[in-house]
């Protein structure tokens, strides 16, 4: 705090009171409360009227209560919560689906492109070098155009009927070519001695993967888990595609069904975006802090 | 180089390609650690490549994948005969013109302004990386509420304040502007996240030097600030412009395309060619001009803005 006061002081001796300063403060301070306005609105206005009504919602909209919290009496907060989860009973099942398709993507992810880039990092073999160069080309590939395609596959797979569909939509987003690339630039930067020293006293190959490379590179697997459950729990396009079936349909794909459901219910629409926020929500708290090395790492690249 | 320091002892199983020695042991090892994911890559990366390659020179159809017929070049002269595909292409172009300069132009404002910023600034930050957290189709479905014409909260403010309702994305003229504005609205904190880690990162002793310097604060700002962020400002726009050449969700629930195709993007119209019209053999060529059009864009911007730090 101290030098702040200095600051202050100096300024008070060197120059008289500058008003274009103070002007250019305020403007500033003004700019961040409109910004923060535009920004916040919205959701605030969705978590707010998730805990009130249809009919209150519709009420209100025109006057300042519909920024306003809920009533006083806390029985009445949930009516939306539990006329959503009774109406529609798929409604828990797509969050159960959605948290099983993130956990085995993520699992799916981890251990094939780690190994993978674990082999590109640390094996002497013929076609690694070319390899790795076939994956810097094809990261500029986009994905979104090879959806039609993967879908055709998975037809001559026989992926596409109802329980085989689950590992048709989970199984291409398993290989990685961005996350392989990862692990190879962060296997590369360790150093090499500790391995060859348990290879030495007669560890296995895969032994020195689990009991010395795992261990060690606890960030590196943090991060591409983390951004890895964002991608899979926002992912919509294909999910859309593949799962016809409520049943089957993660998160996103269900709240289309409530959004468009007629009558227009507000209040269970708000309860649905809201209640389908928290778990990303959540992972962005308290993983903060590799999202921001991963997003540097990425940057490196 | 380190790849393959790790077998010092020389054993029998060694063998010879184009002059090189491999160990026979380390690469079955080292194939076994790359297969599954080798796999993978094969079948869903290369193939649909292959596919996509293979099909567009073909009337391939979603409802009938046993017969499908060559039919040469038909596909592509139809694609130029095409006046969605124009329409598409126009709407992608204006989105990424548009979204770019105030998505990260929001962004680089926000960071610069929040590096300075003492007070608030935890709340600030989180306040403007609100938005990320919502996913793409909850955003969708939150701003379709929020814009809708008829009992929608935008509409109720509008005319509480006296002006004239609109209809927003039920209108042809702005419902782009409103796709715009609401993907600029849910990406600008991410990017802001980002370009604030890369001010951080910029050395304090340079500001000293130049302070002692008795440089003014914009010249710091043009001499010190901009170059120290340009890597990382490189890398925000390379994937901002190539993540919004890609756009499609958003269009995709909140307008289906509509009104009169004004907000039908290439990623959706590929999509819907071959989902919904199910023309697979379109689809496909479509996606291959559109690949290459993002390829072409993608090297270029690297080329351009210098972005060339790759490993």
């Amino acid at each position: 705090m101290e030098p702040t006061y200095g600051k202050i002081a100096s300024a008070k001796i060197h120059r008289k009171p500058n008003l274009g300063k103070i002007g250019k403060k305020a403007l500033i301070v003004l700019g961040l409360a409109v910004l923060c306005f535009i920004f916040l609105f919205p959701i605030v206005w969705m978590v707010d009227n998730s805990f009130k009504d249809g009919d209150t919602i519709s009420a209100q909209l025109g006057s300042i209560m519909t920024f306003l919290p809920p009533s006083f009496d806390i029985s009445t907060w949930f009516v939306s919560y539990e006329k959503l989860f009774n109406s529609f009973d798929g409604f828990g099942r797509s969050i159960l689906n959605s948290i099983i398709y993130c956990g085995v993507t993520i699992l799916g992810v981890l251990l094939i492109n780690s190994f993978a880039g674990y082999a590109l990092a640390r094996f002497k073999f013929p076609g690694n070098k070319a390899m790795t160069t076939i994956i810097l080309i094809l990261m500029i590939v986009p994905i979104e155009t090879s959806v039609v395609p993967t879908y055709i596959i998975l037809y001559y797979l026989g992926l596409l009927e109802e329980p085989m569909s689950v590992l048709g939509y989970l199984l291409p987003g398993f290989g990685s070519l961005f996350y392989t690339y990862m692990f190879r630039q962060y296997f590369l930067g360790m150093p090499i001695e500790i391995e060859e020293a348990a290879r030495i006293d007669g560890c296995s190959r895969i032994g020195v993967f689990f009991k010395m490379i795992l261990p060690l590179s606890k960030p590196v697997f943090a991060t591409v888990a983390i951004f890895t459950f964002m991608g899979q729990w926002n992912e919509y396009i294909f999910a859309q595609l593949m799962f016809p079936n409520p049943a089957m349909q993660p998160l996103q794909v269900f709240l289309q069904l409530v959004n468009t459901n007629t009558p227009k219910d507000l209040g269970m629409i708000m309860a649905s975006l809201t209640f389908s926020t928290i778990p990303i929500a959540l992972v962005y708290i308290f993983a903060q802090k590799y999202i921001i090395e991963g997003v540097s790492f990425t940057g490196l690249k | 180089m380190r790849i393959g320091d790790i077998t010092k002892t020389k054993s029998k199983g060694q063998y010879r390609l184009f002059g090189t020695e491999y160990s026979l042991r380390e690469t079955i090892a080292g194939l076994s650690f790359l297969a599954p994911c080798f796999l993978l890559s094969v079948v869903f990366v290369f193939l649909p490549i292959a596919i996509s390659l293979s099909y567009a020179f073909t009337d391939a159809n979603m409802l009938r994948l046993d017969s499908v017929n060559f039919i040469g070049f038909d596909n592509f002269v139809r694609l130029f005969q095409d006046a969605s595909i124009g329409k598409a292409l126009t709407n992608t172009l204006i989105f990424v013109g548009c979204v770019i300069p105030l998505q990260f132009g929001t962004a680089l404002g926000l960071a610069l302004i929040l590096n300075h910023i003492k007070r608030f600034n935890t709340f600030l930050r989180w306040a403007f990386f609100c938005p990320v957290m919502l996913s793409l189709a909850v955003t969708s479905m939150l701003w379709m509420n929020l814009l809708n014409p008829q009992e929608g909260l935008i509409n109720a403010l509008i005319l509480a304040l006296g002006g004239n309702p609109m209809m927003f994305l039920e209108d042809p003229d702005q419902a782009m502007g409103c796709i715009i504005f609401i993907s600029a609205w849910q990406g600008a904190g991410y990017q802001m996240l980002i370009l604030l880690s890369g001010l951080k990162n910029i050395p304090k002793d340079l500001y000293e030097a130049a302070e002692i310097d008795r440089a003014s604060k914009w010249q710091q700002f043009l001499n010190v600030t901009l170059p120290g962020l340009k890597p990382t400002m490189v890398f925000v726009l390379i994937t901002m412009i190539i993540g919004a050449f890609r756009i499609c969700v958003q269009p995709m629930i909140m307008t289906d395309g509509g009104p009169l195709d004004s907000t039908l993007t290439m990623s959706l119209y590929i999509y819907k060619q071959g989902v919904e019209y199910r023309d697979v053999g379109y689809s496909s060529a479509i996606a291959m001009v559109y690949t290459v059009i993002i390829a072409a864009v993608s090297l270029t911007l690297r080329k351009v803005l210098g972005g060339d730090n790759e490993a």
